[in-house]
């Protein structure tokens, strides 16, 4: 599904993750319980991409690599950052030693090879790069070496989520669907209810990392006993659920629920801020949409000011920004982005002239799932009328949804929201082959080009073209930044707001 | 010897009268009507479009401007309740129709052909086994979900109640003696049908069909509510229900209203159905 | 009579095949691909039909049917392709909370219904008995989600007497699943104790008139020993009637509820189904519930001719 990362580098460290709690002594034991948006189908993080899977897993998968508190590459399970060869094209990753297996057994790197073949077979990020790798290869027990055809600056990101991840498995538990949940999290799976609760405890054997916690990496401390995921599917119990002191943890609320949790005992609301950005993805290779002027047309008729306001409520909840990634973020530029938030209906009606629209209803596909999706469906539907364009709004759930932005015929925009990548490469639309189906010559020689350069500052600079040509050719129209609210228990201590919600390092007061 | 009076001879009392002296019948027609006036005439009574967005206006309480406040888009929510009448009622009333032109149907069938008798029976037991809801559910799930979908889910969840009523008392009605009598004298069965039968089924129906439309109104708000009804953003009662349950605490008018309109719409139509029942129906006038 | 009894039987097994007809048909009908659905937004659309094929949803509808009718003799309903279980499994785990939902629904509604309905009868059109009547009304007009959202507010979130949702923790103590179901019963049970509530006050009224009734009021015994002795006791069959066909309504009203309140009950497990596309649930349900029914009927059925042979057809 949606990866959520909101990579907002130095000047923005201080929101992607929230403050850690005062130095009050942690106490140990407690069972928390934390209310998600739903049930994920399945407890292998290898093969599907959810957030929802994602938080829920790496308590008891974990990776190689995986991000710091500032959103940069640190080791895992790794021992060290990996050793790149001079072209880009050899990394050798040297692994922790006694680290054990839920079941007890040590992991050496013959589970590593074993893993990484396994996400590079099942996972929509292995599948990314498995055209691109001559080899896989233990070089001893403890040190695995991954050789690729042309070198790939965006490989260590993708080792590093914990979504469609590259978990390390044990090498004789590599099923499809997986048969047992074993892994070297700190904490393991007990009993799973489906939609009823997923139940982790405590894994006595862990060996945390040395030092302080940073991020997602360093030291990670386990002062739960228990901690249970419970699905709430309607965003509005988990408000509730939150407000009675049923739930330590809230994920996901309305952010329009702001008002109800402040000032309360039981709770208190935790606002991520620069979360994620909407984007509404044009139908670039069957339709109406596959006309520029068209396209152009919708780009200057909506009012994302509007639609931002009716999808978030107050201002502080958003920001209008026209650049796909938020101020103050190592990849931030503003270049291309005059023609972000017109509202303008006679250039959008002249616009729509020229590429001889015939008055066929364009039709918007958007789901409820994502209830911000959906307002903003509604006020685009407005603005696009008023342009004198049709509108055939579709709401569908999200399933269907999902089924149906795989054929062209049948859809001419579709709504979703990403959070802010750590490599711009990675935007969802990118690639031809991702429903949308943008395939000029221009984008794939940009893409390349930032794929293949090492520089960094080289390849902030193709971004920014990227960007322009975005501007230009409008293959989707991004909406604006958006914050994210969850809710925590004030006896929740040591907890760290982040994009996915972790539990070690918390600790209930008793 | 006793002179019985025959009830032709008696005076036969006023519809009106009859209709005034039954208080739960004329209130139930009174707000039955109303509302139905309301829905009907909404383009000329609604002060705002039910569609008109003003996002500066947002989650307002209900004031001069506007009566029951607006909702997240800024629409004024009373424009939009009465707009959402007409669709709720359309949704009832159509559903109702559908029900009726398949039940009777079917009670017809079976009860005047013995031979598909068992058969429909069976069906219509069949559907009846199944809660109202999960089968509409179910149906709606299997056509797509769509305003055109959920009015002919319901209208086939509710038909079998209808068709056992037809079917019981057609099976009654055949059996008179000046029935007979016309099958003898080589009358076509469908005449038979139309003339005699379906004349005595008008009051059973009449009254069923009244509160069929009321279960449909409140299944078609249940699905909704549920989101596997009718598409969110068009108006009916279930679906601004739906869509206030977000703002519970900060903007209540926009479940309390529409919910009001469900209940007094169901209960006229109850009293109106119960009412019916005790005017129509002089064997089944028995104080309930 | 075993005549009659056969005939039944018979009867009975005829609607059974029935509605197993009624409701393959309706599951094959749907749109939607639950393959797409499990395999993710990245999967691509060979990925689909591999798994397709996997689940057997590409082979044609009369050979679905035959090996669907075989399956279900073996006692057989399936593997929800969404929870990886068996549908039996996935439903008896969810059988709890519906049917101690529905349990106490009935208990709530027949405690408030039983004494009004009685005493309204007795007290024929008097205040109190309009009172009654006319709040029964209400009553049954009012959407029992809407008035689940408002007992939340008022008694979850505002007093925070009873929890908002869900139905306890692993490993939780009968007693506090049922402070999660007082709120739920509530709703359903308001709703509900309408139809009981006039129902028992037409028995009533209709067994209040009976000659015997009368013999016994005649006879001089006190009117309270007559209400309770006789009138009572021969009410209470119709009314017994009543509360096992408001289980279909209450299972219908239970859909709603358990979704408003996060029950995980069978009604809660249909919804979620049919949003995600898992026809092997949606199946097993409706099948289940409707024999379920259809059984509970023939037992009421059977009961009533053990006590009153004078029912036959």
């Amino acid at each position: 599904m949606l990866t959520r990362l909101a990579y907002t580098g130095a000047a923005l460290v201080a929101l992607a993750f929230g403050g850690m709690e005062s130095a009050e002594a942690q106490q140990r034991g407690g069972a928390v319980t934390v209310a998600t948006i739903g049930e994920p189908n399945t407890l292998d993080p290898m093969i599907s991409a959810g957030d929802l899977l994602g938080m829920i897993t790496q308590h008891f998968y974990e990776t190689l690599f995986t991000f710091d508190k500032n959103w940069g590459l640190t080791p895992l399970l790794a021992e060290r950052l990996p050793e790149i060869s001079a072209d880009g094209k050899v990394y050798t990753i040297p692994l922790r030693q006694g680290v054990t297996f839920h079941d007890g057994q040590p992991m050496t790197a013959k589970d590593v090879v074993a893993s990484l073949k396994r996400w590079t077979d099942l996972a929509s990020r292995g599948k990314l790069v498995a055209s691109n790798i001559q080899a896989i290869e233990a070089v001893d027990d403890h040190t695995v070496r991954l050789t690729l055809k042309e070198p790939f600056a965006p490989l260590t990101a993708l080792l590093a989520f914990n979504n469609s991840a590259a978990v390390i498995m044990p090498a004789g538990h590599m099923d499809n669907p997986i048969k047992e949940v074993i892994g070297t999290g700190p904490y393991q799976l007990k009993e799973r209810k489906a939609d009823q609760y997923i139940q982790l405890v405590r894994y006595d054997g862990y060996k945390s990392r040395p030092g302080e916690p940073d991020g997602f990496g360093g030291a990670r401390k386990q002062y739960l006993d228990e901690i249970r995921f419970v699905p709430v599917p309607d965003a509005n119990t988990r408000v509730e659920g939150a407000l009675a002191g049923q739930f330590d943890y809230a994920d996901l609320l309305p952010v329009e629920a702001y008002d109800r949790l402040k000032g309360q005992a039981k709770t208190e609301p935790l606002m991520l801020e620069a979360f994620g950005w909407p984007m509404f993805i044009m139908n670039n290779k069957q339709g109406m949409m596959t006309k520029q002027d068209l396209r152009k047309a919708v780009q200057a008729a909506l009012n994302a000011e509007d639609m931002l306001a009716a999808a978030f409520g107050k201002p502080e909840f958003y920001a209008l920004n026209g650049a796909m990634y938020p101020k103050g973020h190592v990849w931030y530029t503003d270049a291309g982005t005059k023609p972000y938030n017109q509202g303008d209906a006679e250039k959008a009606a002249a616009s729509a002239k020229k590429a001889g629209y015939d008055g066929s209803p364009i039709r918007i596909l958007t789901s409820r799932q994502y209830e911000f999706h959906y307002k903003m469906a509604q006020v685009a539907a407005e603005y696009l009328k008023a342009a004198g364009l049709k509108v055939d709004l579709q709401v569908v759930d999200w399933a269907t949804l999902v089924q149906r932005r795989a054929e062209p015929a049948v859809w001419d925009i579709f709504i979703t929201h990403s959070p802010f990548l750590p490599e711009p490469a990675l935007i969802a639309p990118l690639p031809d082959t991702y429903p949308g189906w943008w395939a000029s010559e221009t984008k794939n020689k940009l893409l390349t080009a930032l794929n293949t350069e090492m520089d960094q500052k080289k390849r902030v600079a193709i971004w920014a073209d990227l960007q322009k040509l975005i501007y230009e050719e409008v293959p989707f129209y991004k909406v604006g930044d958006f914050s994210a609210l969850t809710a925590k228990a004030p006896g929740l201590q040591g907890f760290t707001a982040s994009p996915w919600p972790y539990f070690w390092n918390a600790s209930l007061k008793q | 010897m006793a002179a019985v009076s025959s009830p032709a001879l008696a005076a036969p009392p006023k519809l009106a009268s009859l209709i005034v002296q039954r208080k739960t019948l004329l209130i139930g027609l009174i707000v039955l009507t109303v509302i139905a006036l309301l829905a009907i005439l909404a383009p000329l009574i609604a002060p705002y479009s039910p569609t008109r967005l003003s996002v500066v206006n947002r989650l307002k309480p209900p004031s001069e401007r506007w009566w029951f406040g607006t909702d997240e888009f800024g629409r004024d929510i009373f424009s939009r309740t009465i707009y959402a009448g007409r669709l709720s009622l359309l949704v009832g009333a159509v559903a109702t129709v559908l029900a009726a032109g398949i039940g009777i149907a079917l009670g017809l069938i079976a009860g005047f052909f013995r031979r598909a008798d068992p058969v429909i029976a069976r069906i219509v037991d069949a559907m009846m086994a199944f809660p109202d809801i999960l089968l509409a559910i179910s149906l709606v799930a299997a056509l797509g979900p769509s305003l055109a979908t959920v009015i002919v889910a319901l209208g086939i969840v509710y038909a079998p109640r209808l068709a056992r009523i037809v079917r019981a008392s057609t099976l009654i009605i055949r059996e008179l003696p000046y029935v007979e009598a016309a099958r003898a004298l080589g009358v076509a069965t469908w005449r038979i049908m139309i003339r005699h039968i379906l004349r005595n089924l008008v009051s059973p129906v009449l009254v069923q069909a009244t509160f069929i439309f009321a279960y449909a109104m409140l299944a078609e708000a249940g699905l909704s509510f549920l989101g596997v009804g009718v598409s969110p953003e068009i108006p009916t009662w279930g679906t601004m229900i739906a869509a206030g349950r977000q703002y519970v605490g900060q903007a209540d008018w926009m479940t309390l209203f529409p919910g009001i309109a469900i209940v007094l719409a169901v209960l006229s139509l109850q009293l109106l159905g119960d009412g019916l029942r005790d005017l129509l129906d002089p064997r089944l006038r028995k104080d309930l | 009579m075993t005549r009659y009894l056969i005939q039944r039987i018979v009867g009975m097994i005829a609607v059974m095949f029935t509605v197993v007809t009624i409701v393959f048909v309706i599951v094959r009908v749907a749109p939607g691909d639950p393959a797409a659905v499990m395999l993710g937004p990245d999967a691509t659309p060979a990925d689909i039909a591999a798994l397709r094929e996997r689940l057997g949803l590409d082979r044609p509808l009369v050979v679905q049917y035959v090996y669907f009718l075989g399956q279900l003799l073996r006692g057989d309903l399936g593997q929800s392709i969404f929870l990886n279980m068996p549908v039996l499994s996935a439903l008896a785990e969810r059988a709890e909370p519906t049917f101690f939902l529905t349990v106490f629904s009935i208990f709530i509604a027949s405690a408030v219904a039983l004494p009004v309905g009685i005493l309204a009868a007795y007290r024929r059109g008097s205040l109190f008995d309009q009172l009654a009547t006319t709040l029964a009304m209400l009553a049954a007009s009012i959407p029992s989600f809407w008035l689940g959202l408002i007992l939340i507010q008022v008694f979850a979130v505002r007093l925070g007497w009873f929890p908002v949702s869900g139905y306890g923790g692993p490993g939780a103590p009968f007693l506090v699943r049922l402070t999660h179901l007082v709120l739920p019963a509530l709703a359903l049970g308001i709703v509900s104790s309408a139809l009981i509530t006039r129902f028992t006050r037409a028995s009533m009224l209709d067994v209040l008139n009976d000659d015997y009734v009368r013999t016994a009021r005649s006879k001089g015994m006190g009117e309270f020993r007559v209400v309770m002795k006789h009138a009572f006791k021969n009410a209470l069959i119709p009314v017994l009637t009543v509360i096992g066909l408001t289980m279909a309504l209450l299972v219908s009203g239970a859909v709603v509820t358990e979704t408003v309140f996060g029950l995980p009950g069978v009604g809660n497990l249909v919804v979620s189904a049919v949003l995600r596309r898992d026809y092997p649930v949606i199946q097993g349900a409706l099948l289940v519930i409707a024999a379920l029914y259809v059984l509970i009927n023939f037992a009421i059925d059977m009961l009533y001719l053990a006590i009153d042979p004078r029912v036959r057809y």
